[in-house]
């Protein structure tokens, strides 16, 4: 793992954002005293510890690239989106940016209930910083884009939440700008317009946008970043291809919270027998190891064991695991990859809803695959056991390889089942 | 400073809206909406009239006119201080989210007040036009006065908004201040009551001049002394320079304040 520190470069033509070993701190106040009052009779109370949350972060964004920042809370991720806004400034070390910003942080700002929601997304694009003209050109996309039809001349106030937020975000997609920055929205509205929202990302980033994104939700990172940077108590830690760094930022949090929970452990006084409790921890593993997988295979129909299948085969896996002590709030995650690691699908028990699982003991479970819709080719299989929030307590990347083969030569990335008539 | 005034510029759309906001949702709901804005000064007028011409006798001829061409002119300026001291808290939402150039939120405030005033001036005029005429060879004057009136208040805003985010008691300070700037200004009275021994302490402040001349063109119905107009502009330059460096370097740190 390196830490990164980058010499100052000089701004060349296709780079649209240049971070330049910014630094940040803010103060503490231990009694804060913002009266008059206070400033004057008790000018001992005002101490302060200086916190210094971001310590030099240096980077550069080309144009029409999108990067995504991740971390834990309070690693500085969110400060330095805050300083892309201009809403703070650095404490030293500068920000260029290149063409017009705008920032998907604050959903529906100055909204007034009373107001129709064709009268509100003037308001909330005025503060977007468009002018009448810019509004009315894009007005009629925006109605169309929040799904709104007739009730966009309804107050605001008799939406749904769900009809707000559509609204909201809606009106901060549309305005057109060369960056734009985007800080853990996109869980808005119901699934459809989330997905909605994305794709609407990507057309953003095809239409040369450049885009930064701060969020918890690594894959939507995988799914449409080049690069990821893991910002680590003020530096960036580590950069890269977002499946490579978030593997790393994975595994460090996996073992954080083990050192945490050995921690707990010792202070409790069980010391438990070296071993039982398997820290697993390498390239393609990683995990606190409170419930563990012992064996992932894939079976055929038959149930028999197997490592070949055809395009529209049946595909049932099967997870062996042991978990020392009851867990109760396991999520089961399943990812296919293709070999070259495109990310072709994933799921969850949380995604379908299945609710949480709960480990005790041993025991063996399912998850069907009931057709695999794939091309020829070879494929590997990521399982995991972690919490809801995605604290990981067995990750196991790569935990069964298997191959497509078909007489068929197909192309693309799926088999869809398909008829000719003519 | 000129980038400054260009990203003002660019957000022009950002202040028309927050002042149509401001002034149709202020009465939104009430059964007489928007008539209010021209009930208010009238009735204002009715209490001070009551109040000044049949209990306490001023002894100025049409007492009423008198103060109602100075009182909305001061309310203007009224609004605008007070306004001014918590425009940016109670846009806190947006400051810490959004950005904009912050100077947005206290000009659109004192807009929203000469906006409101420019309104209430149709019944001044009208009052005027009943009571004693007017003089349209001096009605243009209001345009320099009011515009002098505007920077005032423009820079006392600039100045109160970006203090308050740091010292909150300035909120309520200003407002005890307003309310002694009324009485020490010639709003309720004439500026020859004043003593002669503090005539020209009563000069330097800055509404003194501006009241005079918002009299002097509708109630006297004549033209305003230029070098009172003078030392009002200069004034209102004055305070307009030192509010707009103050708020610059205040408004960096608004974010972390709020």
């Amino acid at each position: 793992m390196e830490s990164m520190t980058r010499k100052v470069t000089p701004v060349d033509d296709d780079t649209a954002i240049s971070v330049s070993n910014i630094t940040k701190s803010f103060k503490v106040y231990y009694d804060k005293g913002v009266s008059l009052k206070d400033k004057l009779l008790f000018r001992g109370r005002g101490r302060y510890e200086k916190h210094q949350v971001l310590k030099g972060v240096s980077f550069d964004v080309k144009k029409g690239e999108a990067i995504g920042l991740i971390g834990q809370n309070g690693c500085g991720k969110s400060t330095t989106l805050k300083m892309l806004t201009q809403i703070m400034y650095p404490d030293s070390g500068t920000i260029t940016m290149k063409g017009r910003v705008s920032a998907l942080i604050e959903l529906g700002a100055g909204f007034h209930p009373d107001m129709s929601g064709r009268e509100n997304i003037y308001t909330n694009a005025a503060i977007f910083g468009l002018t009448r003209k810019e509004v009315d050109a894009c007005v009629d996309e925006i109605i169309e884009f929040s799904e709104l039809g007739e009730y966009i001349d309804n107050p605001v106030r008799t939406y749904s939440s769900g009809m707000y937020m559509r609204l909201a975000f809606s009106v901060a997609i549309n305005v057109n700008a060369d960056i734009l920055l985007v800080d853990e929205i996109l869980a808005v509205g119901d699934a459809a317009f989330q997905a909605k929202c994305f794709n609407k990302l990507r057309k953003i980033k095809a239409a040369g946008t450049t885009i930064v994104i701060v969020s918890h939700s690594l894959g939507q990172i995988e799914q449409l970043c080049e690069r990821s940077y893991w910002i680590d108590k003020g530096v960036v830690r580590l950069s890269g291809i977002p499946r490579e760094v978030h593997a790393e930022y994975l595994a460090f949090m996996g073992d954080k919270a083990a050192r945490i929970q050995a921690a707990e452990d010792a202070e409790k006084g069980k010391t438990e027998a070296p071993g039982t409790q398997t820290e697993t921890k390498d390239d393609k593993r990683w995990g606190s190891g409170a419930g563990v997988m012992d064996k992932g295979d894939m079976r055929d129909e038959k149930g028999n064991q197997q490592t070949s299948f055809h395009p529209g085969d049946a595909a049932t896996v099967r997870i062996h695991y042991r978990a020392q002590k009851p867990v109760d709030d396991v999520v089961v995650g399943l990812a296919v990859y293709r070999s070259d690691q495109t990310y072709l699908f994933g799921t969850n028990t949380m995604i379908d809803h299945i609710g949480r699982s709960e480990l005790s003991g041993e025991g063996t479970m399912e998850i069907c695959l009931e057709d695999l819709a794939l091309v020829a080719g070879k494929y590997s299989l990521d399982l995991a056991f972690h919490k809801p929030d995605g604290f990981s307590y067995d990750f196991w990347r790569e935990s069964c390889l298997f191959q497509i083969t078909s007489d068929k030569e197909e192309a693309g990335l799926v088999s869809l089942k398909h008829k000719w008539k003519f | 400073m000129q980038k400054t005034l260009k990203e003002i510029y660019d957000y022009r759309n950002m202040i028309y809206m927050l002042v149509r906001k401001d002034l149709r949702g202020r009465y939104k709901g009430s059964a007489l909406g928007f008539l209010w804005t021209f009930l208010n000064p009238l009735l204002q007028l009715a209490v001070y009239t009551l109040v000044f011409s049949t209990v306490m006798r001023a002894g100025i001829d049409k007492y009423y006119l008198f103060l109602f061409v100075a009182l909305i002119p001061w309310l203007a300026m009224a609004n605008s201080v007070n306004g001014g001291a918590t425009c940016i808290l109670s846009q806190q939402n947006l400051v810490t989210k959004i950005h904009f150039p912050r100077q947005v939120l206290p000009i659109a405030t004192v807009t929203t007040s000469f906006v409101n005033m420019l309104l209430c001036m149709i019944v001044v005029l009208a009052v005027c036009i009943f009571s004693v005429g007017l003089n349209f060879a001096v009605l243009w004057y209001l345009i320099p006065t009011m515009l002098i009136e505007y920077v005032l208040a423009l820079g006392i805003a600039f100045l109160v908004s970006g203090l308050t985010v740091y010292f909150r008691d300035l909120e309520h300070i200003v407002g005890i201040f307003v309310m002694a700037w009324q009485f020490l200004s010639p709003v309720m009275y004439s500026i020859d009551m004043v003593p002669e021994k503090v005539y020209n302490i009563f000069m330097l402040n800055p509404m003194t001049a501006v009241i005079i001349s918002y009299r002097n063109i509708l109630y006297y119905k004549t033209a305003p002394d230029l070098s009172t107009m003078l030392l009002a502009l200069g004034m209102g330059v004055f305070f307009l320079v030192v509010g707009w460096f103050v708020f610059a370097k205040l408004e960096r740190h608004f974010a972390e304040e709020l």
